[in-house]
């Protein structure tokens, strides 16, 4: 029966191979929306819980959260590392982390931070640098992948205006692969960003701006943000209070105006435009599936209806309607299978494809996360192609006998 | 044996056709003759189980066939009955053993395929598609599917109809000498046929020839 079923397949199999396609393309894209809009979301939320508060220059909140979390976006600009210390001494506070990012390597990001910014993470090789050390690194998982980096080896980071700093930094760890953002980042301590760039600025004011106005460009002592760990949830609303629109000045006379953000409700508020866009994408694809399913079952329904002289001779050399049924049954049980089974794959290699692009969202897809809805989907779809047979099955069965 | 006892069988275009009774002996072979629209076929489609009579009884071996179900009628005929039908009946787009091998979905045993198509002289072309097979070629393959179970009775319904009378005249030997100690049923019009059959029955004769008109389609006074 099962290679009668193929047989007869084979005989179709252009018709078979445009179900299948119309199947997959409509199946395939359901699911890729639905696992990207969720990957995204998780990423996004899973990352902003972790901190209480986050204080940085004034401007917008949302590139604030998106520039320290998820390192997408430019920073709003610096402010004073004598911030650091005085948040240190509020006993509201459990942990202080500065973040500084203003160099690059290869197209990854440099963030100068201390160890505690790793904290959640898990070194795969090698060790994390010494916070109190100078030119350590410890790279992203993706970073060491891509450009082929071991523990011990030395690279150069690049200003963002693209000039290469002098100074070897050295690779002292590699991350574990985590699947966020982290995978992609270079890890050093304030230290090294203030010696490169101060290092760099030197030699790019003596060597080619030779008579030219000398500007400050130091960032030795600045930081771009300060990440926050309460020790209570119910502080850390007290404390965005206290230092939202604050003028934080230095001993040395600079102010500088600051913002101070509860990363959650921001992140929150981005979700829900991310939310909405996710449903919207979510409906079309619904729309398109269900299209899809008219257009399969009209398909069916007629390959069945063009079937009718095979199912009568068949009947006619005393083959049962039972077995006829049986027989199409199989085949569109097996059309159903393989655009499921393909449906999924093409999934995956759109994520796949998509990785990058969504990875400069400052989410990592991860290819194995499979949600429950994905697996709900893909049995519909299975269910949806071989329902036509089963509407056949009913019809024909009622008249089950040869018509004069 | 086959028995027709008092059969009449109507059609939707108001018509009907009453058979005078007739009995078929175990391993003989007849011949039908007969104008067209005289009930050659629809006989055979009866004897078959195909189609049923409105009145009287074909019994088979002494069973009323009449008063099975259709499932019953299936199985009979996939059992016992090989049919030979006039447009070979055959998936054009499947290859010869695949036609034959179909009757496996019903448990048939195909094993015989085989020799049955060398005899026929048709295995060089067993794997060939139906489609890109001559008239003659189709007509012996419908026949080997006809004879691979081993039927107790054959059936075959114009079994020359589609060919020239020298391909025909093949096809018929081959097909009385391949069911001989069968029940072979053949309806053609040639009668230049008739020699290789044990019996000729007119079917003019046996019909009061042919179908009568209904009236406001059931029967007249």
């Amino acid at each position: 029966m099962f290679r009668f079923a193929i047989k007869n397949m084979l005989i179709k199999k252009i018709q078979i191979i445009l179900i299948i396609l119309s199947i997959v393309l409509s199946a395939g894209v359901g699911v890729l929306a639905y696992n990207v809009g969720e990957q995204v979301s998780d990423g996004i939320s899973g990352t902003a819980g972790y901190y209480s508060a986050i204080i940085g220059p004034s401007g917008s909140a949302t590139q604030l959260a998106m520039n320290t979390m998820y390192f997408t976006d430019e920073p709003l600009g610096t402010i004073p590392y004598t911030l650091v210390t005085e948040l240190m001494q509020d006993t509201r506070v459990n942990e202080v982390i500065p973040f500084a990012m203003a160099d690059s390597y290869n197209g990854s990001s440099v963030v100068g931070t201390t160890t505690g910014f790793l904290s959640s993470k898990t070194v795969g090789e090698g060790r994390l640098f010494d916070d109190h050390g100078e030119f350590e690194v410890v790279v992203g998982w993706s970073v060491a992948q891509m450009n082929e980096l071991k523990v011990g080896d030395q690279l150069y980071t690049s200003h963002a205006a693209g000039d290469v700093h002098t100074q070897p930094l050295t690779v002292v760890g590699i991350l574990e692969q985590s699947h966020t953002v982290y995978d992609n980042v270079v890890f050093t301590q304030l230290q090294t960003i203030w010696q490169v760039h101060d290092h760099g600025e030197e030699e790019h004011t003596e060597e080619e701006h030779e008579g030219e106005e000398e500007h400050d460009h130091s960032t030795h002592g600045m930081i771009c943000a300060v990440l926050v760990k309460t020790k209570n949830p119910g502080y850390a609303m007290t404390l965005v209070n206290d230092y939202d629109g604050k003028v934080f000045s230095t001993a040395d006379g600079e102010s500088y105006s600051l913002q101070a953000i509860e990363p959650m409700a921001t992140v929150r508020g981005v979700l829900e435009d991310t939310d909405n866009t996710k449903y919207i994408v979510f409906i079309l694809c619904a729309i398109i599936l269900l299209m899809n399913i008219i257009i399969i079952s009209i398909i069916t329904l007629l390959n069945m209806y063009h079937s009718a002289k095979e199912i009568s001779l068949m009947r006619l050399i005393g083959i049962s309607m039972k077995k006829i049924n049986l027989l199409y049954l199989i085949q569109n049980s097996l059309i159903g299978l393989v655009s499921t089974v393909l449906a999924f794959g093409v999934s995956r290699v759109c994520l796949l494809f998509m990785g990058d692009y969504v990875a400069s969202m400052g989410v990592v897809l991860n290819l194995a996360t499979v949600y429950p809805m994905e697996w709900i989907l893909l049995v519909a779809v299975f269910l949806i192609s071989v329902l036509p047979t089963v509407v056949c099955t009913v019809l024909m069965s009622g008249r089950d006998g040869l018509a004069d | 044996m086959i028995e027709v006892i008092g059969v009449s069988k109507q059609f939707k275009n108001e018509t009907a056709i009453d058979y005078r009774d007739m009995i078929f002996e175990n391993g003989k072979s007849y011949m039908l003759l007969g104008a067209s629209g005289c009930g050659k076929s629809t006989l055979l489609n009866m004897i078959a189980g195909i189609l049923s009579a409105e009145q009287g009884k074909i019994l088979i071996d002494g069973v009323n066939m009449s008063e099975k179900s259709q499932r019953e009628k299936d199985r009979f005929r996939i059992e016992k009955i090989g049919y030979i039908f006039q447009d070979f009946k055959l998936i054009p787009d499947m290859t010869v053993m695949d036609n034959i091998n179909i009757l496996r979905l019903e448990g048939v045993d195909t094993s015989r395929a085989p020799a049955l198509l060398k005899t026929l002289d048709i295995y060089e072309q067993r794997n060939k598609k139906i489609k890109h097979l001559s008239g003659g070629q189709k007509q012996r393959v419908a026949i080997v599917r006809a004879l691979v179970k081993t039927p107790d009775i054959i059936l075959a319904d114009e079994p020359t109809g589609n060919l020239n009378f020298a391909i025909g005249e093949q096809v018929i030997q081959q097909l009385t000498s391949v069911a001989k100690g069968k029940t072979l049923i053949a309806v053609t019009h040639d009668d230049r046929l008739a020699k290789y059959f044990d019996v000729v029955v007119d079917m003019n004769e046996m019909t009061d020839g042919g179908r009568r008109d209904l009236v406001d389609g059931k029967e007249g006074a």
